[in-house]
């Protein structure tokens, strides 16, 4: 209990962080931070294979992602004023969100599992109990979610694509007396 | 199971004997370098230049140890304590040996079920230190040296893990211990084409993960000055470097494991001395030398490849041979065994 009070709290403060702090490399950190943290909380219930794949996955491929698009566009010296109802309307949203989800959770009859029965459900999470589920009765949704993340990826593709260059008739034109002036000056010589 | 005490004890002499593989690996390199290129290579600091390293060292702690005025000090000081923790951490989780062959205790530091995905993962989150202190030192030269090698280690790491996946295939396991006591390349011969791909495919991924010659474009010191490296100095330079050739040493130990049979010596040898191949470590050390001995090879051998040669490479050849490789060993074990 003391463990998880102590990683929830760390988690917590990471993603805290993500929202405050200015400077986006540093928000993008405190996110791994948050991300790894998870991670540590898998492995305090036994559950190794997610953990590993948290940090490959997230730790190791998304938030490298992050980070790369976040230093190629550089962007950390646009920080633009904000309207100030916007920032009023945004604590708002904010608070109204945070205190629907304690009262939900505090209002939910529903006990917390024990830590020993997640461990137990959760049987070291072996990826062969794992594999048995996602391929056996959920096989349907994650083959959509690959074709989801196929067009997306093409999506992406198409969006960067720059268009293809117009060949005007002035620059077909053009082209064609310089190639007429290259015949007369190899016929010249 | 050994004790927590015995762990931790184990953990340390592993760091110890990482950190002094280190210091002689860079004597060792610059010995072999100098005969390669018909030099002499430092023979000075005393015999065969065996002092070198202590003599590095000890430059390295007294040089001025120098923060970048512009740089993010938080982050420029964090990023080599990255690598160096992560590239230390990554190898504990292979084995050296059979369970308790090292005077009673196991000879590795974590036995675990996904032992293959936990160096995998490691490994990747020691990306953060190159890209953070490339980052971090606010020079256009590190940028550039930090943006190629996150895009170069995302690249490679498709090929890697998909050769591994040959290996998960064949053995049905991601425990490292049990993929090296199973014998993989004992199943069938039939798996053999396979698998010799897939070790191919994972050799050069490997090579282009820890950043070596032909794949060391984060350091090309003819374009970039020395990437993410510019701006450091002194002690912090030299964790990078830590990192870097502790990095080497795992992979050599990976791919030894995971392809080679790693801890296990020749069963013939037998014979002569009864029980030499259960001998603890050393099998390992010696499948882990030739390997090193290759990068070291490769790095005075070949010249550098081009950002669009190794960005080509990667998606168009290598990704294409480790998924054939994969898509073989699937059809083999599916439909002949």
């Amino acid at each position: 209990m003391v463990t998880f009070a102590i990683l929830a709290s760390v988690a917590v403060i990471g993603a805290l962080g993500v929202v405050l702090l200015r400077q986006p490399i540093h928000a993008a950190l405190s996110l791994v931070g948050t991300l790894l943290t998870l991670a540590v909380l898998f492995v305090t219930l036994q559950a190794h294979f997610l953990a590993a794949i948290q940090v490959i996955v997230y730790g190791g491929a998304i938030m490298v992602l992050f980070l790369f698009v976040i230093m190629l566009l550089n962007i950390e010296h646009e920080r633009k004023e904000v309207q100030p109802w916007l920032r009023w309307a945004a604590y708002g949203v904010g608070l109204v969100a945070a205190t629907g989800l304690i009262v939900g959770a505090m209002l939910d009859p529903r006990q917390a599992p024990d830590h020993a029965v997640v461990r137990d459900t959760l049987q070291g999470g072996h990826p062969r109990l794992i594999a048995e589920v996602l391929y056996g009765e959920f096989m349907l949704a994650f083959q959509l979610v690959g074709v989801l993340l196929l067009t997306g990826m093409v999506g992406a593709v198409a969006l960067v694509q720059r268009p293809r260059p117009q060949r005007t008739s002035a620059m077909i034109d053009e082209r064609r007396k310089e190639r007429a002036s290259d015949a007369l000056e190899a016929g010249g010589r | 199971m050994d004790s927590l005490l015995a762990t931790f004890v184990k953990a340390l002499l592993l760091a110890a004997a990482l950190l002094g593989a280190f210091a002689y690996m860079t004597l060792i390199e610059r010995r072999l370098l100098g005969r390669m290129q018909h030099r002499h290579g430092p023979n000075r600091t005393g015999p065969f230049g065996l002092l070198q390293p202590i003599a590095d060292a000890l430059k390295s702690v007294f040089k001025e140890d120098i923060i970048v005025s512009k740089a993010d000090k938080f982050v420029y000081v964090l990023a080599p304590l990255i690598s160096i923790t992560f590239a230390l951490s990554a190898f504990g989780a292979i084995p050296g040996g059979p369970a308790g062959s090292l005077f009673g205790y196991d000879p590795w530091v974590l036995d675990l079920d996904i032992g293959l995905l936990y160096v995998l993962a490691v490994t990747s989150i020691g990306v953060y230190g190159i890209f953070l202190g490339g980052w971090a030192a606010n020079s256009k030269y590190a940028l550039l040296g930090s943006l190629r090698s996150s895009a170069q280690i995302i690249s490679y790491e498709l090929g890697l893990g998909l050769s591994v996946l040959s290996v998960i295939m064949i053995a049905g396991t991601l425990n490292l211990r049990e993929i090296v006591e199973m014998g993989i390349w004992g199943v069938s011969p039939l798996l053999w084409p396979p698998l010799a791909i897939a070790f191919g495919a994972f050799v050069i991924s490997a090579i282009a993960e820890v950043n070596r010659t032909p794949f060391d474009l984060p350091e090309a010191e003819q374009e970039i000055v020395a990437g993410y490296l510019t701006e450091y100095s002194g002690l912090k330079w030299a964790l990078y470097q830590m990192a870097e050739y502790v990095n080497m040493m795992t992979a050599a130990a990976f791919i030894s494991t995971l392809f080679l049979g790693g801890y296990r010596g020749p069963a013939f040898l037998d014979q002569w001395i009864p029980g030499i191949s259960e001998w603890p470590i050393v099998w390992l050390v010696a499948k882990m030398a030739i390997f090193m001995f290759l990068f070291i090879w490769l790095r005075a051998t070949l010249p550098r490849l081009r950002y669009d040669q190794l960005m080509r490479f990667g998606w168009l050849y290598l990704f294409e041979v480790a998924l054939g490789a994969t898509l073989l060993t699937g059809a083999v074990i599916a439909f002949v065994l």
